[in-house]
């Protein structure tokens, strides 16, 4: 079975939400600004709520924000 | 460098410092009970002093990140940290415990107990630094 991993458009979303910064995307889900510069670089799997409040919070639904890939 | 790894390596590199030079004593001076108590209780107040101090001067230059709750990551590294530094804390319980009253006794078996728990959290700070470097989210 070929591996599969989750890949995320966070860094792209945000750029489009307003240039909006790592910190004020932390600071609206209530996580690290190191929190989210891990989940961008795919060294952090976020929890499903997590993943929800950023997709909330970049006004975008889940599967557009991540990628379960190939 | 997230906040909580700034403490965890602060508190690691002051314990190797001060439990390094109290196990390094008393392994090669012959010291009295309550000089080896003497010597533990203060380099232990000298460890807490360096820790809160060195702790608050990266809090100021640290700023806003020093003042945040753990998030859900930080809590994954520390349960990872606190979960493997059980299992150094229970097989150096049962070797203090039950293995060596059959061969030391008095204050061989109380330094002993005093390096299983000064090596438990160092297991503990060693694994919170490696997984904020190496991504070990547990």
């Amino acid at each position: 079975m070929a591996e599969r991993r989750l890949v995320n458009q966070i860094k792209t979303l945000r750029f489009l939400a307003g240039e909006m910064t790592q910190a004020e995307l932390g600071d609206k889900i209530g996580v690290t600004r190191q929190t989210i510069a891990a989940i961008e670089q795919g060294r952090y799997s976020p929890t499903l709520e997590a993943a929800f409040r950023i997709a909330s919070a970049l006004g975008k639904r889940l599967e557009d924000v991540f990628q379960w890939t190939e | 460098m997230a906040w909580r790894e700034k403490t965890a390596w602060i508190t690691l590199l002051a314990m190797i410092a001060t439990y390094g030079a109290y196990f390094s004593l008393i392994s090669q001076a012959h010291m009295s009970p309550i000089a080896m108590l003497e010597l533990f209780g203060g380099l232990t107040v000298a460890l807490t002093i360096c820790v809160i101090v060195a702790t608050a001067v990266m809090a100021v230059l640290a700023g806003r990140d020093a003042r945040g709750q753990p998030d859900e990551r930080d809590r994954a590294v520390a349960r990872r940290g606190a979960s493997i530094a059980y299992y150094v804390l229970l097989v150096g319980v049962i070797s203090v415990g039950v293995i060596m009253p059959f061969e030391e006794q008095g204050w061989g078996i109380t330094n002993a107990a005093l390096l299983v728990l000064v090596a438990a959290e160092a297991v503990r700070q060693i694994v919170v630094v490696a997984s904020y470097r190496r991504s070990w989210h547990g």
